[in-house]
């Protein structure tokens, strides 16, 4: 256990190295929901949105989601590039199981993203307070931050399995950019499925549906402004996401580690 | 006396540079994709008839040429970034030991990272016209033209704020606020009639609205929502002319002495 605590200890201490890049990350999701939101819901039909009180509303749990997504997804880059220089033969020299590194490296993905989430959460759970009047209660609030930690988690195990699969920074980077723009847009963070299955082919709307991005937007929804209806699938969908891509980059750092 | 040709050799060299961020332009390349494809298309079925009106064509061909301009702008401020790695690895020094004045490669650098990210956004630029299509080649050659000072512009303002800042981290931090501030307070996204009047204060004088517009009247897009050309020109003209004066002038009392963190 003291093991995989310095594992954490040292992700953590690089995660706040890039407290620049944080601090802008933060101001861009701050604007997306206050200036982005606020002018799309005076755009967008009401009857779209009007379940979820306003756009504004719709989107801020949406908005917390990504910023989660984007924070749990920094330790690929980093695990990328421990693979390209070689640091990873000096973590192999430390006193530290394989699985205790590989476990640590995976966990701090995810709790970095929890960390970097928390005061847009807040923000979310103000706006939801002042404008719709719903506070959630602490079984809800239990459920909704389970439900975040197992998309952080899984974020940082597909980020460190995506990172593991090429030791190219080109290559690592491409296949992060469709990923990530695949599951960011392709989700029901910005709009409800319903319009997805209006306008995309069928693929791209079973995309939408599984893709825990959607899942998480939509099961903080129903906690917080009672809409779309939660779905026992929705927190199987999250579990499964964890469960596979934590195990999968485990095993993956496991094994490049030692080449 | 500025040489042309010195001025030349300094956009040129910017020009090579550029290719060092592959990674960077292919990333960008698959947000273009992804904003066009999915969210520009979804949302634009989201949205109130009123606002097919106002704009006076689909949201999706506002909203795509808008993606354009934001993406110019954000592979133009590149530039800045380029001016921290030379510091970082003495290329600056060696840089002041060329026979080039202090003018010429300012210049030099605002003309190369404005021309370099206009080639880069060239092959999305003509699907975007492709999409929207042009129904008067000479307004577009006017916002073509006014597109080229912007793209200069913004090379002037990154560069300025990486001479007086001096410090990377600093200005990462900036140039990451500016960025979510003055592409989410543009028309680029949304018309200026549907921001709150706190906002639109903001984006009626933002250097992205008047060339987000400008570029929609170049591609046949008109409507009384859009900043009327000529002052959309004007604008782009104003932010060139006071972003390379100052990069200039900043350039050549602040690139000497180091400093540089």
């Amino acid at each position: 256990m003291k093991a995989i605590l310095y594992v954490l200890e040292r992700d953590f201490r690089y995660f706040f190295r890039y407290r620049w890049w944080i601090v802008g990350m933060l101001s861009m999701s701050l604007a997306d929901l206050f200036i982005m939101a606020v002018v799309y819901t005076g755009m967008v039909k009401q009857e779209i949105t009007e379940q979820y009180v306003s756009y504004f509303l719709f989107f801020a749990p949406g908005i917390t989601i990504t910023a989660l997504f984007a924070a749990a997804f920094m330790i690929g880059r980093e695990i990328n590039m421990e693979i390209r220089r070689e640091i990873s033969h000096y973590m192999l020299s430390l006193p530290v199981k394989r699985w205790e590194l590989a476990f640590g490296r995976v966990l701090a993905g995810g709790l970095r993203g929890m960390a970097y989430m928390t005061p847009l959460l807040l923000t979310t759970l103000l706006v939801t307070f002042v404008w719709a009047g719903n506070v959630p209660s602490p079984l809800q609030m239990l459920i909704i931050v389970l439900a975040l930690f197992l998309i952080s988690v899984g974020t940082s195990g597909l980020s460190i399995t995506l990172a593991l699969s090429t030791t190219s920074f080109e290559k690592y980077v491409t296949a992060r950019g469709v990923v990530y723009y695949v599951l960011f847009f392709c989700s029901t963070v910005f709009y409800p499925l319903n319009l997805i299955q209006d306008v995309m082919p069928q693929a791209f709307v079973i995309i939408a549906r599984y893709n825990p991005l959607s899942c998480g937007a939509d099961l903080a929804r129903f906690f917080l402004l009672g809409h779309p209806t939660f779905e026992p699938v929705m927190f199987l969908d999250l579990a499964v996401f964890a469960l596979f891509f934590a195990l999968l980059a485990m095993f993956a750092y496991m094994k490049i580690v030692q080449k | 006396m500025i040489s042309l040709r010195n001025v030349w050799i300094v956009a040129e060299r910017d020009l090579r540079t550029f290719l060092q961020y592959k990674f960077l332009l292919i990333m960008r390349a698959i947000w273009f994709l992804a904003q066009i494809a999915l969210f520009g298309l979804i949302v634009n079925r989201m949205l109130k008839p009123e606002v097919e009106l106002e704009i006076g064509t689909s949201y999706f061909n506002f909203y795509a040429a808008g993606i354009i301009i934001t993406l110019l702008y954000s592979t133009t401020v590149f530039i800045g970034y380029d001016i921290y790695e030379e510091a970082d690895h003495g290329v600056i020094e060696y840089l002041l030991s060329l026979p080039v004045s202090r003018k010429e490669l300012v210049l030099g650098r605002s003309i190369g990272g404005g021309l370099r990210s206009f080639i880069y956004v060239s092959p999305m630029l003509l699907f975007v016209l492709y999409l929207i299509g042009v129904s008067n080649p000479l307004q577009f050659m006017v916002a073509f033209v006014s597109l080229f000072l912007f793209a200069f512009g913004v090379a002037g303002f990154s560069i300025t704020l990486a001479v007086s800042i001096k410090s990377s981290d600093k200005f990462d931090i900036l140039l990451g606020i500016v960025d979510a501030l003055i592409v989410r307070l543009s028309t680029t996204l949304y018309p200026l009639v549907y921001m709150p009047a706190y906002y639109r204060v903001v984006a009626r004088f933002n250097p992205l609205t008047f060339a987000a517009d400008l570029f929609r009247w170049g591609a046949g897009i008109e409507s009384a929502v859009l900043t009327s050309p000529a002052i959309a020109i004007l604008g782009i003209v104003l932010f060139f002319s006071t972003f390379t004066f100052l990069g200039i002038v900043l350039h050549e009392k602040r690139l000497e002495g180091g400093g540089w963190q």
